[in-house]
């Protein structure tokens, strides 16, 4: 079994490796966390304080108005990078929130610890912004399945993508993610086979 | 987890002496049980197809939508009601125990599947109907445990012993709310059991 720090080690090496230097300042900034389901752990309109690193569970990061309107806009699960990144790395409060949808641990680093290794090992400033725009292709991946795709393509493409969310997420969250209610959503269960 | 005994459940002798027991404990056991009951609705009932769900028991009973619905039947009248009495309740008692009443215990044991073997016929009110929108049905058992478990947890800081319910069935008996959440998710358990025997033995109907 690999440990969490090596879940980390091996997901930061594959999105830009570190030198042992740089590996043992950054591995140096993580924290373990323990949340149960349905907690929030971002709020809309505060800061997001840290970077999550998600070990187990499931995960979403959504929107949520004053007319009740809701969109779930990314799901997290091991081993990836979670919170709401653009808040993060702007400093500017968050106009989403993140909350777990089941049990979940987390490794997570606060931002201030970041900021500085950022800000003093190029190494890690090219982690993160490479991080950051591998996040960014798959929301433009996103767009083009929601403003393109059919909502039947979209559901199989969920199930290419993440079929074991299906086990763990209530369909209500999956359905609200691929824009569709829940009646659409039920009839491909039937109808399309995993 | 089925192996955990509710911390309540007493030898069967009819001098039950009522125990005092740790709330934060009871709490934990409870919120452990129904994340169970959320992971099988989750992991299995919501995937299955239509006819699955539907179809009755081999034995002419329940189908698993009926068995949902009638839970929800409960939750209709339990859930709603307890979130209103946990606003402005008092909070723990100072050593954070909690003692079931005869009565409450008396429920509890009838329903749990492990000390209750005898079968209920359903109250009025409580009986589901054939046709269903067994979607809607299982998506509705979701949200009510996702409020079960929200609810468990606002009840950590407050006095289970104080607030009081009064029961479905008359509502001239009211029941301690520890009593009152052992119940239902007893009664819970119960059920989800009685689906996964329909899921597991789908045929021959």
């Amino acid at each position: 079994m690999l440990t969490t720090l090596q879940l980390l080690k091996q997901t930061t090496q594959a999105i830009y490796p570190l030198s042992d230097e740089d590996w043992e300042a950054f591995s140096g900034i993580w924290k373990p966390l323990s949340a149960r389901r349905k907690e929030i752990l971002t709020v809309a309109g505060e800061r997001e304080k840290y970077l999550y690193f998600v070990i187990e569970g499931v995960q979403r990061v959504y929107y949520f108005d004053d007319q009740n309107r809701e969109s779930t806009l990314v799901f997290t699960y091991a081993p990836s990078f979670g919170g709401v990144i653009d808040a993060l790395m702007l400093q500017q409060p968050s106009r989403y929130y993140y909350e777990t949808l089941t049990p979940s641990l987390f490794l997570r680093a606060s931002v201030f610890d970041l900021q500085l290794l950022i800000e003093t090992r190029p190494a890690i400033a090219t982690l993160m912004r490479q991080g950051v725009t591998v996040a960014l292709s798959g929301v433009l991946e996103r767009l083009v399945e929601l403003q393109t795709f059919s909502t039947e393509e979209r559901y199989k493409r969920l199930l290419q993508r993440s079929p074991h969310l299906l086990q763990l997420v209530p369909h209500k969250y999956l359905a609200n993610y691929l824009g569709m209610d829940a009646t659409n959503f039920s009839k491909f269960i039937n109808k399309v086979k995993i | 987890m089925r192996e955990k005994a509710t911390p309540t459940l007493q030898p069967s002798n009819n001098e039950i002496i009522m125990k005092e027991i740790n709330q934060k404990q009871l709490l934990e056991t409870l919120e452990t049980r129904v994340e169970s009951h959320l992971t099988q609705a989750i992991h299995q009932f919501q995937n299955l197809t239509k006819k699955e769900l539907l179809q009755a028991a081999t034995d002419g009973g329940w189908s698993i939508a009926q068995c949902l619905e009638h839970l929800n039947s409960y939750g209709d009248y339990y859930l709603p009601l307890i979130e209103k009495n946990l606003k402005g309740a008092d909070n723990q008692s100072e050593n954070g125990s909690f003692k079931s009443s005869w009565l409450g215990n008396y429920f509890i044991r009838m329903m749990e599947p492990t000390t209750g073997k005898q079968k209920f016929k359903a109250f009025k009110g409580h009986i589901p109907v054939l046709e269903l929108d067994a979607y809607a049905v299982i998506a509705e058992f979701i949200r009510q445990q996702e409020q079960l478990l929200d609810l468990l947890k606002k009840a950590e800081k407050l006095d289970l012993n104080s607030i009081r319910i009064p029961i479905s069935i008359t509502r001239f008996i009211k029941l301690k709310l520890g009593d009152v959440f052992q119940f239902i998710i007893a009664h819970d358990e119960r059920h989800i059991q009685q689906a996964m025997r329909v899921h597991k033995n789908p045929n021959n109907s």
